[in-house]
């Protein structure tokens, strides 16, 4: 019968078949703790392992599970005695490899158990006052270490955020000793700086909602400090007698059987100290420690209002809306992985009123949140799919709302946020036959190429587009048959050395690039292709030529699939290596790329990676081509260069991470060889003495001896080599990682360097005078495809964009004084978002960044802004 | 994370009839693997489709389309390759149920790809589970004969064509006959872009390095296709399984 405590543990408080025709949450509780007592004697560490996950896991869940543990109190207080071990060691646990969600659950645990009177109100109380008085210490100019604020911010919120569960009976049993927690709070709260996050919001600016009437009264609300925010809803709580509708309260059924069982007592725990302030410390290693110290505790959730607060917050008091939201983020995160359960438990949560729209908002803010979501992407892209069929009559709509809400205020949208969005609602469409409402949006044609909310538009249809395929996103805009100025074009090559186009490339180029596609398809030796390369174009074309016919050709004859394509570059990785040795060339190689895959973003950027992945092109020659005057007048109206620099930029990390995993494994490696080298040796030593201390003996007994001192000295040097090579392996693996240290340094040093320059120069000069508005207006008319013509049309718009590119080469600023401000705030805003999300790796060469970059001829703006995004003060 | 409703040993329902170890060396091979088993795939989906689903849970290092022995043309199934171990249990944990191509994709552990698992099992040359059949979809025979597909065929997709071209030559697949500069290519797939023999202890993270005999550039009418190759294929994620289908049994 295991299985059925399993599930009834498990599933408690559930519609389910477990629990049958019972409705009530208290009549699980008395259901559950009957199963319970009859299997505890034989299962009881089983039992009690489960029952410590669950709390865990299901913390929404706990008012139940602390009921059902009261219960087991007024019979076996043995067995309580090992819940409250459990969770003390759990809570000491979490304590010490701050494990924030586990000390913020078992914070809640232990309040709820003092409601069914399993703990003692003062041992609770006393728990509190050791984290506030923590707290205090940490952020104590003299003797603390203020800027580990982020631990002791969390500590007090563990506090708070548990009174929900357990603030009306603490009010009741230990008035004095609550009021005097929540002084303590209080004062902390006082004494510790405001944190603010102004780089770590989706909207530059926030509060545009003045046009509701209530917006005075939810200011405090809309505060960016979580630890601030909180304070309001509790204070709000206590002014409401700590009545709270979202939290269940099935003990309050159990009180007449509660009472008479005995409490326990709570230990202490030991709260960790707080680091230390080094001596003489910078203020750069300050810095760089809270940022160790906000790593460690990351801000969960953000405060990101979308629909009016008449659907979401108007009919429920504020610490409702806190409490849906610590259900829901716990859901999200101790669920992640299990699809059908998640979604589940996020629609059917204990509370008396709906909340479709803070549910959204909930999902929105996690996968938006700067710097970086909790989970990857992807995971909220299938949380939002699965809600959408949990319910089908009610949330497709909510998210549709959400879109519209964000799309409204997408010109203030962080861009990194921005790229997020688009990502997700692409492949949210993807999983709903592409229906979206875009008559909606056909207004945005009327804006120039520029505006937000039309590259917001074009963003999302070629994200689309490379999920699905032209004609059928094309036939998903039908309604709005203009819209499809804003499809890409057909992501077909463009070769431009096709002999029967009559294309503008001299005919001897032409003709080498059809001798070069019969040379490969005659299945010459690569040798044999580098040769002719040598000696037929090299010499007459010069190396600029030869590189763009030599890499279109081969490209474009690996141009049908992906696969098609690395193995060109495997093959002719020579080729292509030896064509382009430098940075120069690189970058002429890059751009052949871009010309060939100039329909297809996605094709550029993986050829562009996989070049990198190969050593063809270095990350500094894409930093460089991406920063080229032709990309630098897209940087505002794509994604696509931004793509391709952040590829590069990952690539680059991603080899210091793996080697460093390469290398603790090849340590390990080397750890084990040498304890085989020394016993290996051992045992020859020991034959070579048997041998020796032998020499009486009959000749027979000699020679075994000597055979087993020869197997030894072999085993002993065959073990000597393996230690040789695993040592052997070790050093090259750290020489890899020196060569990548240094390239990833380079890097990051090339891309604020470049961001710099690139920057001072815009910024320094004044905005054009508002006079050819009309141009970029033109512009955006030739931009996108043409269903009708696409070939005629592919013509025309390349007429128009090498127009484009030598008028914006003249001018080098736009012409338009708003499209001017719209670049710089967009360049600016990808400075911001490639600081934040690489602040680690940034972190480590900050110094030298100072040293090199940050000088006093670098645009005042330019620095401000990285600094914000590395969170390092001014 | 979510141990509650996951059985950690439970990696894959299927036992690969091509996999000559143990149960226990099987298991090992899919806890370890970087490899997924796509399924359910429609024949028309390209390679850069999958590229955009799977590179969202990390970067890829191959694809390899699972292709009808006959045709050689997609049938429905491929595989994904990754290059670290949790990139690969993000794409089972996320991708698998979402939509592509109006298909719920299935993503499974593989124990890694080997020469000649690409091609389709079943007699007719494509996947064995779609010779067995019986419960046709009406919506996907619409879908399938109505005017969607027609246009998908005639207008943009063409399955894409693997065969080895005769007489067209192209690239040579996979071994690239440069005596040890084979070596130095396959290195090239490592993302560190290492080449050279320093490697040779990271041999195990390449071993299933053989690309498919993709080449050719060839494309041909689709008109024939289309009657021998219906998508016929129903739209649930139906997990019948015989014989086994290209990868999985």
């Amino acid at each position: 019968m295991s299985a059925s405590w399993h599930s009834l543990l498990v599933r408690i408080g559930e519609q389910c078949p477990e629990y049958g025709g019972l409705a009530d949450a208290e009549d699980h509780v008395e259901t559950c703790f009957g199963y319970l007592a009859r299997d505890l004697a034989h299962s009881e560490g089983e039992i009690l392992a489960l029952l410590m996950q669950c709390v865990e896991e299901l913390p929404h869940k706990d008012p139940l599970y602390g009921a059902l543990v009261g219960l087991i109190n007024t019979e076996d207080k043995e067995l309580v005695g090992k819940v409250i071990k459990r969770t003390h060691a759990g809570i000491q646990e979490a304590l010490d490899t701050d494990n924030c969600n586990k000390l913020r659950i078992l914070t809640r645990f232990l309040t709820v158990l003092m409601c069914n009177s399993v703990v003692s109100p003062s041992s609770l109380i006393e728990f509190y006052e050791a984290l506030v008085s923590s707290a205090a210490t940490t952020i104590d100019e003299d003797g603390g270490n203020p800027t580990w604020q982020a631990r002791a911010d969390f500590y007090v919120f563990c506090i708070l955020a548990s009174l929900p569960w357990g603030g009306i009976e603490l009010s009741e049993r230990v008035p004095e000793d609550l009021e005097r927690v929540l002084n303590g709070v209080e004062a902390y709260l006082n004494l510790r700086k405001p944190v603010m996050y102004s780089a770590l919001q989706v909207f530059e600016k926030s509060g545009s909602r003045s046009e509701d009437g209530d917006d005075t009264e939810m200011k405090p609300m809309e505060s960016d400090d979580y630890l601030q925010c909180l304070w309001f809803s509790i204070q709000a709580l206590m002014e409401n007698s700590w009545k709270v509708d979202s939290v269940p309260r099935p003990h309050l059924s159990f009180e007449s059987r509660l009472v008479h069982a005995q409490t326990h007592d709570f230990d202490p725990v030991s709260i960790p100290e707080t680091p230390a302030v080094p001596e003489n410390a910078t203020e750069i290693m300050l810095d760089r420690q809270r940022q160790e110290a906000e790593r460690t505790y990351p801000r969960r959730n953000m405060h990101l209002r979308i629909f009016p607060l008449s659907k979401t917050d108007e009919k429920i008091t504020p610490i409702d809306r806190f409490v849906v939201e610590e259900y829901l983020l716990d859901v999200l995160f101790y669920l992640n992985g299990c699809r059908k359960e998640c979604a589940a438990y996020m629609v059917g949560l204990p509370v008396p009123f709906r909340y479709e729209y803070i549910m959204a908002e909930t999902v929105f803010s996690q996968l938006l949140l700067p710097p970086k979501p909790p989970f990857r992407l992807i995971y909220y892209t299938v949380v939002m799919v699965d809600l959408c069929k949990a319910l089908p009559g009610a949330f497709p709509a909510v998210v549709a709302g959400a879109v519209r809400a964000l799309f409204q205020r997408v010109a203030e949208m962080d861009v990194e946020c921005r790229t997020r969005l688009v990502q997700w609602l692409s492949h949210h469409l993807s999983n709903f036959q592409f229906v979206w409402p875009w008559e909606e949006w056909a207004h945005i044609l009327e804006l120039p190429k520029w505006a937000p909310e039309r590259v917001f538009a074009k963003e999302v249809l070629e994200k689309e587009v490379r999920l699905a395929y032209w004609e059928k996103i094309k036939d998903s805009i039908a309604s709005t048959p203009k819209l499809i100025k804003l499809l890409p074009p057909k992501n077909t090559p463009v070769f431009v050395y096709a002999p029967d186009n009559n294309t503008s490339a001299p005919e001897a180029e032409v003709a080498l690039a059809t001798e070069l596609t019969s040379l490969v398809r005659g299945k010459k030796t690569v040798r044999e292709i580098q040769v002719w390369i040598d000696e037929q174009i090299l010499p007459t074309q010069g190396q600029q030529a030869s590189i763009q016919i030599v890499a279109q050709t081969l490209l474009y004859i690996g141009s049908k699939s992906f696969t098609h394509t690395i193995t060109v570059l495997e093959k002719y990785c020579q080729i292509f290596r030896k064509i382009a040795p430098d940075m120069g060339t690189q970058i002429a190689m890059i751009d052949t790329v871009s010309q060939l895959w100039r329909n297809s973003a996605q094709m550029t950027a993986i050829v562009i990676d996989r070049m990198m992945g190969y050593r063809m092109v270095s990350n500094l020659a894409i930093v460089a081509w991406v920063f080229s005057p032709q990309n630098v007048q897209q940087f505002h109206t794509s994604d696509q260069v931004w793509e391709i620099l952040r590829n590069a930029i990952n690539k680059t990390n991603n080899r210091t991470v793996d080697l460093r995993k390469e290398i603790s494994a090849a340590e390990k490696v080397l750890k084990l060889a040498a304890a085989g080298t020394v016993k290996a040796h051992s045992k020859w030593e020991a034959a070579v003495a048997a041998l020796n201390a032998a020499e009486a003996k009959s000749e027979d007994s000699r020679n075994s001896l000597s055979a087993k001192v020869d197997w030894a000295k072999t085993v002993a040097d065959k073990a000597q080599d393996e230690e040789t090579s695993a040592q052997d392996s070790l050093e090259s693996k750290g020489a890899l990682l020196d060569r990548a240290l240094r390239e990833q340094e380079a890097l990051f040093l090339a891309v604020y360097q470049s961001f710099a320059d690139l920057l001072t120069d815009r910024l320094s000069k004044p905005l054009p005078e508002p006079q050819e508005v009309s141009n970029s207006l033109e512009d955006a008319e030739g931009e996108g495809a043409d269903v009708e013509a696409p070939v005629a049309m592919e013509a025309d718009e390349e007429n128009d964009e090498d127009g484009t590119k030598q008028r914006n080469q003249k001018r080098t600023t736009s012409a338009d004084p708003q499209e001017e401000e719209q670049w710089r705030k967009c360049t600016l805003g990808y400075l911001r978002a490639i600081s934040r999300q690489y602040c680690d790796e940034v972190w480590l060469l900050m110094e030298k960044l100072d040293s090199t970059v940050f000088t006093d001829k670098v645009h005042p703006l330019v620095t401000s802004t990285t600094y914000a995004g590395l969170r390092r003060s001014l | 994370m979510a141990r509650l409703f996951k059985n950690p040993d439970q990696l894959s329902a299927y036992r690969d009839r091509r996999f000559l170890g143990s149960q226990d060396e099987f298991e090992h091979a899919l806890r370890t693997s970087t490899t997924v088993y796509v399924g359910n795939l429609s024949f028309y989906t390209t390679e850069e489709q999958i590229y955009e689903v799977f590179s969202r849970t990390g970067e890829l290092k191959k694809i390899i389309m699972g292709l009808d022995k006959n045709s050689k043309t997609p049938c429905g199934f491929c595989f994904v390759l990754f290059y670290t171990r949790e990139d690969t249990e993000d794409a089972v944990k996320y991708i698998s149920g979402t939509i592509l191509d109006d298909r719920p994709i299935r993503v499974d552990f593989d124990w890694g790809f080997q020469e000649g698992r690409q091609w389709g099992r079943g007699r007719s040359g494509g996947q064995v589970r779609d010779e067995y059949r019986t419960d046709y979809d009406p919506d996907i025979l619409n879908c399938c004969y109505g005017k969607l597909v027609q246009k998908e065929l005639e207008v943009r997709r063409q399955l894409v064509e693997y065969d080895q071209p005769v007489g067209m030559g192209g690239v040579q697949y996979p071994n690239l006959g440069e005596g040890g500069g084979g070596n130095e290519f396959r290195r090239g797939k490592d993302r560190h872009g290492n080449g050279g023999n320093r490697h040779r202890e990271g041999r195990k993270r390449y071993r299933d390095e053989d690309a498919p005999p993709a080449d050719g550039v060839k494309r041909q009418d689709r008109e024939l296709k289309v009657e021998k190759n219906p998508r016929f294929r129903e739209k649930g994620d139906s997990d019948e399984e015989d014989g086994g289908d290209g990868g999985k049994s």
